[in-house]
């Protein structure tokens, strides 16, 4: 019984506590939105924050400067690795995490508020892009992921291990409104 | 006497191999087919060949945007030409155009296809009684190709290689075709032809890959195919337009993958049109029992997780939201009509849907 009384004070501890941390985070606008692994994960974002009414800027492959990060006052970072995106690009999966770890570290210094999202699911996770979300998640304020791409916990374990909050969904153009609740 | 038998059976086994190979595929075109014609009227040097095909237009005759729907780019893919099918025999064109080459290798169609031992015509139930799909094969019959496959294909004119010779006769690695290249290649040169002349803005390539699920060979190897099935691929131009379709099938419990065309890759529809036109180019991929790599008695009409009804109801569910998608960024360019809702054509099946 006082084990029972533990785990459900311990789960109530967890939701209050993601839900505070979140609701400390200020979400402002303008947004703006890169790709993290050049799949069309980003330009789906792109759209949603289109549709949703958000003051954004899309940047598939923004280069990592200050002057590039400095109007904004959110960074989306969508993670997918893409090998015909990356070719595309001209780039390797390392070349791209360099570019991202930069990026993040510029926000941060900046005082961005840095969100990683991963809204393609199941589809798109793997090895590149479970090393570009690795290697970038230490400088997230904010996970908003799809839920089955955390069928394995990855994304849950992250939050929990690391304390940053996090927003499942169930449907990309579930987006749309989260995006609006968390800028409008 | 015997002689005569001899000469007799000879002429019908002639006749059997001359004729074999032209197949004219059983369309009945509904209300809203406006014109036929044949795909040589954009390439002449066609005409006659067994990789002519007939083109049927549907014109609303109220401006607006024009639409490409192709099937059966690879013969064996039977939801991509049955999608054709239901949407030519069904569909009224109310605001634009709709041009439908529901048999785009015709040649492809008159031969079996070589990887499986699949019966080469399936009978379905239609509304008017029997009628028989024709599950062709991948490639150019080697026969309308004219010559033996070369050891290596060579992209014309990119250069790329790929390994298999054969897919010298895969007409979705010879866009932009070659109009003094050889028949595969004109065949291409031919659809890319129509859509410069026809000024048509966006077209989908309809076709069908293995299935998502896992398999198991006797010797215990597992096999997990699925790449490409349920995915929509964009030219660069059209992804915006993709994004937005994909999200939508998603809400109607179809999800799909979106994939940008690749640079590298070359000789494909959704590259090389949008490459080489105006037109912003698109391909679906649905999963087909048929194409999984081992097993056998596979049903490629009512498979029990991907029959034909569900596969034909994602390409049609898929072009409504490219066509609602479409006119999203451009106002109102194309509206088509009478086109089976999915749940419909989940319940009575494709064979309602066919004339």
């Amino acid at each position: 019984m006082k084990k029972i009384l533990l785990f459900i004070l311990l789960g109530l501890l967890t939701v209050f506590g993601f839900a505070n941390t979140e609701e400390e985070l200020v979400f402002e606008e303008p947004v703006l939105i890169t790709s993290g692994g050049q799949s069309p994960g980003a330009l789906q974002m792109m759209v949603l924050a289109k549709t949703g009414g958000i003051n954004y800027e899309f940047v598939k492959d923004v280069e990592p400067t200050a002057e590039n990060v400095e109007p904004f006052n959110t960074v989306i970072i969508v993670v997918g690795a893409s090998g015909k995106g990356l070719g595309a690009a001209g780039i390797d999966v390392e070349t791209e995490i360099e570019r991202l770890v930069e990026l993040a570290e510029i926000s941060k210094e900046l005082g961005k508020v840095v969100i990683i999202a991963q809204i393609e699911g199941s589809t798109r996770r793997g090895t590149s892009s479970d090393e570009i979300t690795d290697a970038i998640v230490e400088f997230s304020d904010f996970l908003l992921i799809k839920s089955d791409a955390n069928e394995d916990g990855k994304f849950s374990t992250i939050s929990e291990e690391k304390d940053i909050p996090i927003r499942f969904f169930e449907k990309t153009s579930d987006v749309r409104d989260i995006l609006k609740e968390l800028f409008l | 006497m015997k002689k005569n038998i001899i000469i007799a059976l000879l002429l019908v086994i002639g006749t059997i191999m001359i004729f074999s190979q032209f197949i004219y595929p059983d369309i009945r075109p509904g209300y809203g087919v406006t014109e036929t014609v044949w795909l040589s009227e954009y390439f002449e040097p066609l005409e006659g060949t067994n990789l002519d095909t007939p083109v049927f237009i549907m014109d609303s005759g109220k401006p607006g945007a024009t639409f490409l729907l192709m099937g059966g780019t690879h013969a064996r893919e039977i939801a991509g030409t049955t999608s054709a099918l239901v949407f030519l025999e069904n569909a009224v064109v109310k605001t634009g155009r709709v041009i439908v080459i529901p048999f785009s290798n015709k040649s492809a169609l008159s031969v079996e296809d070589e990887s499986t031992d699949l019966p080469h015509f399936f009978e379905i139930q239609t509304k008017s009684g029997p009628r028989f799909l024709i599950y062709g094969d991948r490639r150019t019959d080697i026969k309308d190709q004219g010559f033996e496959d070369p050891e290596q294909y060579v992209h014309d004119p990119s250069g790329m290689i790929i390994e298999n010779g054969a897919e010298s006769r895969n007409l979705n690695r010879n866009y932009p075709g070659k109009p003094d290249g050889n028949p595969t290649q004109q065949l291409a040169f031919a659809i890319l032809e129509l859509i410069r002349k026809e000024k048509v803005n966006f077209n989908l390539d309809m076709h069908e890959s293995d299935t998502p699920r896992v398999l198991t060979d006797p010797e215990g190897n597992v096999y997990e195919g699925g790449r490409l099935a349920y995915m929509l691929v964009c030219h660069p131009e059209g992804l915006e337009i993709g994004a937005i379709s994909t999200m939508e099938m998603e809400d109607m419990g179809i999800p799909m993958k979106l994939e940008a065309s690749s640079q590298n890759f070359r000789g494909l529809s959704h590259r090389e049109i949008g490459d080489n036109s105006d037109c912003i180019s698109f391909l679906s991929e649905s999963p087909n029992p048929g194409q999984e790599r081992i097993g056998e008695d596979k049903d490629v009409i009512n498979d029990p997780d991907y029959p034909l009804k569900h596969r034909v109801g994602m390409h049609i569910e898929l072009m409504k939201k490219l066509f609602s998608a479409y006119n999203l960024f451009n106002g109102v360019q194309i509206e088509v009509n009478n086109l089976p809702e999915y749940n419909d054509l989940m319940d009575k099946g494709v064979g309602y849907y066919l004339n």
